[in-house]
């Protein structure tokens, strides 16, 4: 009896927020599975166009190019992110004076806002960086690296820059979980500080790696406000993310269908990749 | 229109700048003054008439007021309010979908207009005596951006895609004023001889692109060559390599960070003297004057051919006047007598001048120097809408065909190449409608 009031009580506490979630969530991306079969352009009648909308997408080189470059992007920065979030949370855990005062330096490019940092930076890229290379005469260096070919590595750094402090953040909290106990161990079998990284902290923070990893690619993939900021997918269309192709060209190009039927092969593919990263990841987890 | 709708950001920090000290800004209304006593004994028989006046340019909404206080001392009986919402055209969607159209309504040629008077929202003004007050060249513009031949508005403010200089730069580099494409090209390359930079383009913000293009594509283009181009009998590339080819010759005359520099880089680097020549349209001069007040600068007619007497200049309209087709014939008769006042030749050569824009209303007067030598285009009618105004929405949506000229003239590809993009994606586009 006392069993059924309780679950009766967890169950009417869901209710208003799973209700919430189905409607603002769940409910509009049903819908907009529901338009990718169809040639809505976003008002007016519309017909059911079966699988044609998905059948496009594949010959489709602007569709096709952005998936490149999202994949491209979010490798290099998932990669860069955890290196350097990796290292600076060493050197935070370790003896360091103000320990506290450097750790929330470093988590302050994540209180500001993408848009603002993008901002910034982009001032910094278009300004600052050209004349400071040309007063050095490096004359390659003296352009807008988002006026460039490279424009793409313009993007990682922003978003390395602020991405950083997040998975930092988390790194430091595992490597908080390791007791003191374990290194005395090490210590006393003569382990280096190289053995000692690998064989002793990287398998015990191995869960704040993989959710680091996930929660990177995830970002990563799906970015958007720094390019709208830095880039607006220029030049020309070399910086065009998925994100970035659904929403300029399903709002603003009048193809609304289209490019949900975009956005439901990319919530696939983001789905996938999350999955394998669980699931490779969590095998070379290690518990004490 | 993308230029303008630009041109409106900036001009709204502008208007937060003048007006923000004192005048209140969104909805203003200036009533008559009714203690008048040559009014009282009338004003039983006529019968006060309320309009709601929409426009869609904040920097000019005192120039308004001011338009309509001088209205009332002369129309006592009828009162004009204005409101400038932030965002007017979704305002305007709003009213119309309410069913209370403002009755006079002052905005740009822009999709919302175009769909608006398609679907008969605005009253019909053919065979009035106000058509003959404004230049035929732009009512014409205006009836073939609808694509009816019934007039359902008439222009009252138009911007024009000359070459912006910098007249000291020029007599720094004795070098003149150009008027056909060989001799522009010959001035560019006299000033990049003399270590300056002839062309300053802020083409990191893709639609900047644009204003050239429509400047050179238009005077390329043949007679037709949208309904030849529909009917699949031409082409991007048949048509236009002239115009891709010296898209790319700007380009390799402009500033060395040229796809680094964006908008309002460009505007002040320019304004203060970074280069000689700048590549847009007559809406940016109160910026350039605002970024360096002392700035010279001067304009010509962009020489798109090496046939002075032939190339016309690019030039849309800003600002035009419909009227709600709400079938109410008192209010109907009222706001006309509002159009009546704004088509005089005074009110509109102030209004204009206020605006930074030239006035298709006959007998108005340019009083901006640096926009004089533009004017006898503009009088004769030797215009042309922008050429983008007729591609199909998605290939201008989003900078679709910016962005194109973006990245193949940052990837300095060939001219044939950006010209078959253009058409794949015009394919594309119009496959879309």
């Amino acid at each position: 009896m006392f069993r059924m009031r309780l679950s009766w009580a967890y169950i009417w506490m869901t209710i208003p927020a799973l209700g919430l979630f189905m409607y603002f969530h769940t409910w509009p991306t049903l819908h907009g599975l529901m338009y990718s079969f169809t040639n809505w352009n976003g008002f007016g009648p519309f017909q059911w166009i079966g699988f044609s909308n998905y059948a496009a997408l594949f010959k489709d080189p602007q569709v096709i190019h952005s998936y490149l470059f999202t994949f491209q992007f979010a490798v290099v920065t998932v990669i860069l992110v955890n290196v350097l979030s990796l290292i600076i949370a060493l050197a935070l855990n370790s003896k360091i004076v103000l320990p506290k005062t450097f750790k929330a330096l470093y988590f302050m490019p994540y209180v500001l806002s993408t848009l603002v940092v993008s901002y910034i930076f982009n001032y910094l890229f278009s300004n600052v960086e050209p004349s400071v290379a040309s007063a050095l005469h490096l004359t390659n260096l003296a352009q807008n690296i988002l006026g460039t070919n490279w424009a793409w590595v313009g993007i990682v750094i922003v978003a390395c820059w602020q991405g950083v402090a997040f998975n930092t953040i988390l790194y430091l909290a595992g490597l908080q979980t390791i007791p003191e106990e374990v290194y005395e161990a090490s210590m006393i079998d003569g382990a280096s500080p190289w053995t000692n990284f690998w064989k002793v902290t990287f398998p015990l923070i191995a869960p704040f790696f993989t959710i680091n990893m996930v929660l990177a690619a995830k970002n990563y993939l799906q970015v958007f406000d720094q390019i709208v900021a830095l880039t607006n997918g220029g030049p020309g269309t070399a910086t065009q993310s998925v994100a970035f192709v659904i929403y300029t060209n399903g709002f603003g190009g009048g193809e609304l269908a289209y490019q949900s039927a975009n956005a439901a092969v990319f919530l696939i593919i983001l789905i996938l990749i999350a999955l394998l990263q669980v699931r490779v990841l969590q095998g070379r987890e290690v518990q004490l | 229109m993308k230029q303008e709708t630009k041109l409106l950001a900036v001009g709204v920090t502008i208007a937060g700048m003048v007006v923000g000290c004192g005048a209140n800004t969104n909805t203003n209304s200036t009533t008559p003054n009714s203690g008048n006593s040559t009014n009282t004994g009338s004003a039983q028989t006529v019968p006060q008439v309320q309009l709601n006046f929409l426009q869609n340019k904040p920097e000019v909404v005192t120039q308004w007021n001011k338009i309509i206080q001088e209205f009332h001392k002369k129309n006592p009986n009828i009162t004009v309010k204005q409101v400038n919402p932030p965002n007017t055209d979704t305002e305007l969607q709003a009213d119309v979908a309410k069913g209370q159209v403002p009755d006079i309504i002052a905005m740009g040629a822009d999709a919302t207009f175009i769909q608006m008077a398609n679907n008969g929202i605005f009253k019909s003004l053919a065979g009035r005596p106000e058509l003959a007050k404004v230049s035929p060249s732009y009512t014409k513009m205006l009836e073939a951006e609808v694509g009816k031949s019934t007039p359902f508005a008439l222009p009252y403010t138009a911007n024009a895609v000359p070459i912006i200089y910098n007249q000291t730069l020029f007599k720094k580099y004795h070098v003149a004023v150009p008027t056909t494409w060989n001799q522009l090209i010959a001035v560019a390359k006299k000033i990049k001889a003399a270590g300056g930079t002839p062309f300053y383009n802020g083409w990191k913000d893709s639609w900047t692109i644009a204003v050239p293009w429509n400047a050179l594509a238009t005077n390329e283009e043949p007679a037709n060559f949208f309904t030849q181009l529909k009917a699949n009998k031409t082409s991007f590339t048949k048509a236009l390599p002239t115009a891709a080819a010296r898209m790319k010759q700007l380009s390799s005359l402009g500033n060395s960070n040229e796809f680094g520099t964006d908008y309002n880089d460009a505007n002040s680097g320019f304004a203060n003297g970074k280069g000689a020549m700048y590549l847009q349209g007559t809406w940016v001069l109160p910026v350039l004057r605002q970024a360096n007040p002392n700035v010279k600068l001067g304009t010509f007619v962009f020489p798109a051919t090496n046939q002075p007497s032939k190339t016309k200049m690019v030039s849309g309209i800003d600002s035009l006047l419909a009227l709600a087709n709400s079938g109410n014939s008192t209010k109907e008769q009222a706001a006309m007598k509002f159009v009546d006042f704004l088509l005089q030749p005074a009110v509109a050569t102030e209004y204009a001048n206020v605006a930074g824009m030239f006035s298709p209303v006959k007998g108005a007067k340019m009083q901006d120097a640096a926009l004089r030598p533009l004017q006898s285009y503009i009088t004769a009618g030797r215009v042309v809408d922008f050429a983008d105004h007729y591609y199909p929405p998605a290939m201008a949506a989003g900078d679709q065909y910016e962005s194109l000229l973006q990245g193949a003239l940052s990837k300095n590809q060939s001219a044939k190449s950006i010209l078959q993009q253009m058409d794949t994606l015009y394919k594309q586009s119009a496959a879309h409608e």
